[in-house]
């Protein structure tokens, strides 16, 4: 059923590259870093397959003091809810010890053109007075909300040696305003649980809704459906295996 | 505002981080891309020195790969068009014979000539597949190249004539008769020396054409200029509308029999020697017809039978100058246009990568003619002034990103694209950038209160916003300390407001607060509000009423009680309260929900996950309360309920907008409620809230309320675009499953008369899949027209109220009259409230204009038939916004 071989290959490529086709001098800003996790068995043509698809970023260098809220804010702006898109839910990502931020997080979108817009758009502005990063990603699995650095953060910040008050890098010297934040901070995920479900999944498609719940639950019988959409979001995500929450 | 230190990184490591998507990866060149890559990359050092060098390059790379060189030319063309002059002077020299074959008179026709023949095929091909922008390119690359004389007059004029042909084609869109008018209009504007010493009459021909097109293009007008007179026919004159714009350029330049053009755009081709008409003759354009527009028939349509597909369609394109013309070009003018849409063009292609943009930009005079731009301080060699120009570059690129920025009633690219891209200029050059942004920002801010379309002012708090946020939220707010005296909803210090909470978002309250002089931190300066935007439990503080009673429900969400357990608690609870000895409640009902809601939301109210968290686990729990209580009820709930859980959200919430539009948002996302319940409470219900609405008393909507709403409809539209596509998939692939069964059926499979046959024996069935999708776009698309109606219905309620509705705004008349906005300096807050709600049902009209088509009929017949026979202003007003965005007027 093949109708135009070459025509859906020049779609697909063009779809790799970010809906761009390939251009010589003009490079979008969109297309997923070098990052490959060496560890990983996923192969960099199936990596590239999903990201091809992806609804997710990976969000790099945040202060350890922005909050979700001001995350979404900054997103939203690449946000097409006309579209049927919007954001999904952002995974913050804590310090395995303190339960944390870390300095990074997962903006996940419901759709893959919003991800894009935010590499064209997002990446390499300020948010809370840094510069941010994206990348695409995989996509979230379990436990890829913790850092992996020796210390519960990220690896980045076990080896880094300049003095980052945005990043854990305040003490005595710290800023009295930034005293107040972080003891906000501290408090905010103390309840964050690890294992299945404990991230929620952020509402799924539109559904019809049951008229009797119950008796065709039964008809049924059981469905991943039943689950709620965090449960079926675990399952899909379990695709990618071993790719690591952290790239520097 | 100071750029003075923009971005001083930490460490190496990071900045490298940083840069990482500046990494070009190596590939492999092959000669043939070599030759490519020379061609496109023409230019980057000195052009004219390049040239001879590059023509002598494509003539030494032999065998002439034809293909290849003409590829190079089109991408050239189509993506760097500031280049385009360049690129017709040297398809000019390479069209001369090379002196080594001067003495060959074989009539092999020269490697020029066979690079722009094999170039007009791939103009062809953009051509049917509608690219316009490429279309439109390839036009500027041949005019200049008939002025060159490589192309013959008359064949150019044909060309432009088949897209004149298309401003006469029966039923045209807009945006198909504005993109075919403006490729006609430049190709005349840089051909014209040419085309008019050939055929003035056919000069005349092409303006008329564009002119005849433009006289029927009135009424959307009114909708879409960026500065507003509700009370006037007339479109206001502080803004240039692109097609006017193209007209008047063009009349200019005929005047003076295309005089201009040489001062308008760069012509390096006009020192060469003409080809020698006795060997050469110039190449003939084929003659070419605009394809229609593909209409995509996906046989979908709502329940009534009215049409549901939607078509964006594109209105007048206005242009808000900021600048005065010695300072930024005048896009009427011959040279100002060339400018403009230059500017644009690089706007537009480079949208891909911002940093590339930013810096081409600064570039760009180095393309245009030297005298343009003022020269940058310490040049080399200064050149002389050219009159009427000499203009500043910086203002001139951020007046031109910002007035695309502005489009109505949306921009074509979205907003934070525009607004990085300003970020960017101001990282690349901080000390001629800064300035220009900080005039810009004046200007505009100088218009509020004006008429500046309250859209547009949404716009500029939105990138003011994101621009200091970038910028170390450094703005001079003392020199706005005067304008606290202006009535507390005039535009200015609703812009004031709402940048400030624009900035809160991105950052956090005491950042902010600490950017402010004193006048506008004091409480009474109604600026900021005091205090950090937290959330606002009710039921805290254990002196409140029902303090015990929300404790023991917190208790169980803290606990993790099973959903179960809260509902049969909360119904107990309930029971109590109905029967305690104090009489009894009212409204138990009303109650329970505010509890249980508000005490959910305080369980998530930690972050976005933890309201996320909150909502997935007590799903059950809120379809229990959005039911109205009766269990296991489907459908979409109890409307009363569903404003009731809305209520206590906005309640606990009140001191923070942003949270109530992010709650909201997942409330419909979860259909706990359903975008009509935000409608309807948008416009009724959210009065009850003091502290969350600046539009308090009478009926009437600000910014805020506008982004609930469009949340809402948004959430709708959405949801059948996600429902149309489903569709689509599914009825494909099963036509595909069942040509693949018939395909395989039988040896006559290939037989068209046999497979007719095959139809008729098996109907279609549709599968249970395909079934349910069909199913679920028409409920959603039902859902979709009853929130296009409950707005409508809003709308007309503030703005025509009767004098026995509740609440009416008494002056929703007044604004819109000449001599009530006359008066605006004394207007109060009630005023400008009523003067911001026409705003809003201006946007309204206009940005969902496509939706609203589908059930125009409808919806105005139920919504606009109280105001059968009225001369009232008000619903005369309501009526001709809805018949011009509709397309009945």
């Amino acid at each position: 059923m093949n109708q135009r071989p070459i025509a859906n290959f020049e779609l697909c490529t063009g779809e790799l590259l970010g809906g761009v086709r390939k251009r010589i001098r003009l490079s979008p800003l969109d297309q997923p870093s070098n990052y490959k996790d060496s560890q990983t068995r996923v192969d960099r043509q199936k990596q590239n397959d999903l990201l091809s698809k992806s609804t997710t970023l990976y969000i790099g260098n945040l202060s350890f003091y922005t909050t979700e809220e001001q995350i979404y804010e900054l997103f939203t702006k690449c946000a097409s809810p006309e579209d049927g898109g919007g954001i999904k839910r952002i995974i913050m990502g804590l310090d395995r010890n303190t339960r944390t931020p870390c300095g990074f997080c997962f903006v996940e979108y419901y759709t893959h053109a919003e991800a894009l817009a935010s590499m064209r758009y997002v990446s390499g502005t300020k948010l809370d007075e840094r510069i941010i990063r994206c990348d695409l990603d995989l996509g979230y699995k379990e436990g890829r909300q913790f850092g992996r650095g020796k210390s519960g953060g990220q690896v980045r910040d076990e080896h880094r040696q300049d003095y980052d008050p945005g990043r854990g890098g305040w003490g005595a010297q710290a800023q009295r305003l930034e005293i107040e934040r972080r003891r906000e901070v501290e408090e905010r995920y103390a309840d964050a649980q690890d294992g299945p479900g404990a991230v929620a999944g952020g509402g799924g498609d539109w559904k019809e809704a049951e008229t009797s719940g119950n008796e065709s639950r039964l008809k049924r019988g059981r469905s991943p459906e039943d689950e709620g959409d965090s449960m079926r979001l675990g399952q899909r995500s379990r695709l990618d295996e071993d790719v690591d929450a952290e790239r520097m | 505002m100071s750029y003075d230190r923009p971005y001083r990184g930490g460490g190496n490591r990071r900045r490298h981080r940083d840069d990482y998507d500046d990494r070009r990866r190596d590939t492999y060149e092959s000669p043939a891309d070599k030759l490519k890559n020379a061609i496109i990359r023409f230019g980057e050092v000195d052009v004219l020195e390049e040239l001879p060098r590059l023509e002598k390059q494509i003539r030494e790379s032999t065998p002439h790969v034809i293909p290849n060189l003409s590829e190079a030319f089109r991408i050239a063309v189509t993506e760097q068009p500031y280049k385009i002059p360049y690129y017709a002077a040297l398809l000019r020299r390479l069209h001369d014979s090379p002196e080594e074959d001067a003495g060959d008179t074989s009539d092999i026709s020269s490697l020029g000539k066979q690079i722009l023949e094999d170039f007009w095929k791939g103009f062809q091909a953009y051509l049917d597949k509608l690219a316009w922008r490429e279309t439109r390119l390839c036009i500027h690359f041949f005019a200049h190249l008939a002025v060159a004389k490589l192309i013959a007059t008359d064949s150019l004029f044909g060309l432009l004539q088949s897209f004149t042909a298309v401003l006469e084609e029966f039923g045209v869109s807009h945006g198909r008769a504005k993109k075919a008018a403006v490729c006609a209009a430049e190709g005349l504007m840089i051909a014209g020396p040419a085309l008019k010493s050939t055929s003035a009459e056919h000069v005349q021909e092409i303006i008329n054409a564009i002119q005849a097109y433009n006289d029927t293009v009135t009424s959307p007008k009114l909708l879409v200029g960026p500065v507003l007179k509700l009370y006037s026919d007339e479109v206001s004159s502080n803004a240039d509308e692109l097609l006017d714009t193209v007209l008047q350029t063009l009349r200019i330049l005929d005047e003076s029999d295309f005089a201009e053009t040489a001062s308008s755009f760069s012509q390096p081709y006009t020192g060469y020697e003409d080809p020698d008409p006795a060997t050469f003759t110039p190449y003939n354009l084929p003659s070419v017809l605009v394809p229609p527009e593909v209409i995509e028939l996906d046989g979908l349509s709502t329940d009534s039978g009215e049409d549901a597909q939607v078509k964006k369609e594109e209105w007048p394109e206005y242009f808000l100058p900021l600048f005065d013309n010695d300072i930024t070009p005048d896009p009427k003018t011959p040279a100002g246009y060339a400018v403009h849409t230059g500017l644009f063009d690089i706007l537009d292609i480079f949208e891909v990568n911002r940093k590339e943009c930013a810096r081409l930009l600064l570039e760009y005079p180095k393309w245009t003619i030297s005298g343009t731009f003022k020269p940058k301080p310490g040049g080399e060699v200064v050149p002389e002034p050219v009159p009427g120009k000499d203009w500043q570059l910086e203002s001139t690129i951020i007046e031109n990103i910002l007035g695309a920025y502005m489009v109505l009633p949306e921009s074509s690219h979205k907003s934070i694209y525009y607004i990085s891209l300003i970020t960017e200029l101001c990282k690349l050059s901080p000390s001629t950038v800064g300035p220009a942004v900080g005039k810009s920002i004046r200007k505009l801010y100088s218009m509020l209160g004006d008429g500046l379309d309250v859209e547009v002012a949404r716009r500029f708090a939105e990138w003011f916003a994101v621009h200091m946020s970038n910028f170390g939220f450094q703005w001079v707010w003392k020199e706005w300390i005067p304008d606290l005296s202006l009535a507390v909803q005039h535009p200015k210090r609703a812009f004031m407001r709402r940048a400030l909470e624009f900035e809160i978002r991105l950052s956090y309250h005491d950042r902010i607060l600490k950017t402010l002089p004193a006048e506008m931190q004091a409480p009474e300066g109604n600026t900021i509000s005091e205090q950090a935007p937290g959330p606002d439990f009710e039921y805290d503080d254990p002196a409140k009423p029902h303090h015990d009673n929300a404790q023991s429900v917190l208790n169980l969400f803290r606990g993790r009680a099973k959903a179960e357990d809260v509902i049969s608690h909360l119904e107990t609870l309930k029971t109590s309260l109905e029967t305690s000895d104090d009489g009894g409640l009212v409204n138990a009902d009303v109650l329970i929900r505010s509890i249980a809601i508000q005490s959910l939301l305080h369980i998530g109210a930690r972050s976005f996950s933890h309201l996320l968290n909150a909502i997935e686990r007590y799903l059950p729990l809120l379809r229990n309360i959005a039911s109205g209580g009766v269990s296991s009820a489907g459908g979409s709930g109890n409307a009363e309920a569903k404003a009731d859980i809305l209520t206590a959200s906005a309640a606990f919430w009140k001191h923070n907008r942003h949270m109530v539009a992010i709650v909201f948002d997942k409330l419909m996302q979860y259909q706990i409620v359903d975008p009509t319940d935000v409608v309807g409470w948008t416009f009724i219900n959210r009065a009850e809230i003091r502290e969350l609405v600046e539009a308090t008393g009478p009926l009437s909507l600000s910014a805020f309320e506008w982004d609930l709403l469009k949340g809402a409809l948004d959430k709708a539209n959405g949801r059948v675009m996600i429902a149309r596509r489903k569709v689509v998939v599914l009825r494909k692939e099963e036509d595909d499953t069942r040509a693949r069964v018939k395909a395989s059926g039988g040896a006559d499979g290939m037989d068209v008369d046999a497979e007719e046959k095959a139809e008729d024996e098996s109907p279609a069935v549709d599968s249970p899949a395909l079934t349910t999708a069909l199913k679920a776009f028409a409920s959603l698309t039902r859902e979709q027209k009853g929130a296009m109606s409950r707005t409508l219905d809003g709308f007309v309620s503030c703005l025509a109220p009767a004098a026995t509705d509740s609440n009416p705004n008494p002056y929703s008349r007044v604004v819109i009259s000449e001599d009530g906005w006359n008066e605006r300096a004394g207007w109060e807050k009630d005023q400008w409230n009523a003067w911001e709600t026409w705003g809003w049902y201006r946007q309204f009209c206009r940005s969902y204009a496509p939706y609203l088509r589908n059930y125009s009929t409808t919806l105005s017949t139920v919504s606009f038939a109280k105001f059968e026979g009225s001369t009232d202003p008000a619903a005369e007003l309501l009526k001709k916004t809805w018949n011009v965005a509709t397309g009945q007027e």
